[in-house]
């Protein structure tokens, strides 16, 4: 068991013996019939003491923060899928002569009967 | 890479959305999955005719005229006069060569409806491009873009087609606006650091330089950008020699921090330290 679960656990028997003995004094003063005021002094600073330290080991058994990525789902992207724009596709290209209903346009055919 | 032929249907469904939404030109893979797609289509009513329109753009691509000219049929049966079917017919004219025929259909759809003129009038751009005509291209995307700021496909293939007439300064304007669109984008910091590289000098590449680091920031994985810092870097060194100043120090700390951290890289991705990569790049290095 780490150094900060131990104080965790600390902080909350701390916690609720202050809040057992709040209920005892409320039960001391009904018994005395006496007039609630305030809770004495050293409840309140128990109580507020272990909240703190509730805080600071919840804090440090909880891990290490980490950095949000401002764009995580971005940083797959490569460029190449970026650069591909669907509304200016040009079917003028190489892949064109790869398929069987090609025909290879005259010009061509001109500078191969020149050779 | 993916074997096709033992892809289950709903596997292939799937990598078609993906391919889809991800804008990617897989026209050859679909074509060779096309028939299997087609005994299917029927179970997937949603995505039906998205589907189609894939397979019509495909078929396109690879020229298989006759396959498409199906497809548009089946289409305009579901549709008729639905100008976004009209679109493709203008395609397939343009698949042929036959640009008169595209322009006229494309100049219809523009007359007929002012909401559905953006994609018409990015189709009239692309077939010019297609003639081979790319600054009467570059003249009509810059009117599209005074009408349509915010379109950011447009503003990147103005970009593209800057960098084809070598007009790089406006070629970089064009991304600088894309960067603004979208500021966590990796890749248009990447491409505009590319872009400010090639145009040399030591503003151009102090730029670079800087443009990398951002894109590093953004996404750590970038390799192409830590290369590209190294090779920036390097050359502001070559700029800095004179000087022995705090900036040539400065580049110089970067310079090792890339270099370390592409050798970090390598070793990570092969488990072995002398790869020729590395050994190229500190070739480049200039000695302190």
């Amino acid at each position: 068991m780490s150094f900060y679960k131990i104080i965790l656990t600390v902080g909350f028997i701390s916690l609720f013996h202050s809040a057992f003995s709040a209920a005892q004094h409320r039960s001391y003063l009904r018994i005395t019939s006496q007039e609630f005021t305030t809770l004495p002094l050293d409840i309140v600073i128990q109580a507020v003491g272990s909240l703190f330290l509730l805080m600071w080991g919840v804090l440090n058994v909880a891990g290490n923060l980490r950095e949000i990525q401002a764009a995580a789902e971005l940083n797959n992207k490569t460029w190449e899928t970026q650069k591909n724009i669907p509304s200016f596709y040009i079917f003028n290209h190489r892949l064109k002569a790869m398929s069987p209903y090609y025909v290879p346009n005259e010009g061509k055919g001109d500078l191969e009967n020149l050779e | 890479m993916y074997n096709y032929e033992e892809l289950s249907i709903n596997e292939i469904f799937d990598l078609l959305r993906k391919w889809r939404d991800n804008n990617e030109r897989k026209s050859n893979e679909i074509m060779s999955l096309s028939e299997r797609i087609m005994d299917n289509l029927d179970s997937q009513p949603n995505e039906k005719y998205l589907i189609l329109e894939q397979l019509i753009m495909a078929d396109l691509d690879c020229n298989y005229p006759m396959l498409a000219a199906k497809w548009i049929e089946m289409l305009d049966a579901d549709f008729p006069d639905s100008l976004r079917v009209m679109k493709f017919k203008s395609m397939w004219y343009e698949a042929h060569d036959n640009y008169e025929q595209a322009f006229g259909i494309l100049n219809k759809i523009i007359k007929a409806d002012e909401i559905n003129a953006p994609p018409a009038l990015k189709r009239c751009i692309a077939i010019t491009k297609a003639m081979g005509m790319t600054n009467e291209a570059i003249t009509k995307l810059v009117e599209y873009l005074n009408q349509f700021m915010s379109d950011m496909e447009a503003w990147q293939e103005l970009s593209e087609l800057y960098l084809q007439v070598q007009e790089y300064s406006r070629a970089a304007f064009c991304i600088e606006e894309l960067i603004l669109h979208q500021p966590h984008n990796h890749l248009f910091h990447q491409r505009l650091a590319d872009i400010r590289y090639t145009m040399g000098g030591v503003e151009n590449m102090e730029l670079a330089k800087t443009y990398y680091c951002q894109t590093l920031k953004l996404n750590p994985n970038n390799m192409r950008a830590l290369l590209g810092l190294i090779l920036a870097a390097n050359n502001l060194l070559g700029h800095y020699k004179s000087s022995g100043s705090a900036k040539r120090k400065e580049v110089w700390k970067l310079c090792q921090w890339a270099q370390s951290e592409v050798t970090k890289r390598q070793r990570e991705a092969q488990g072995s330290n002398d790869s020729a990569l590395t050994s190229a790049m500190l070739a480049l290095t200039i000695g302190d």
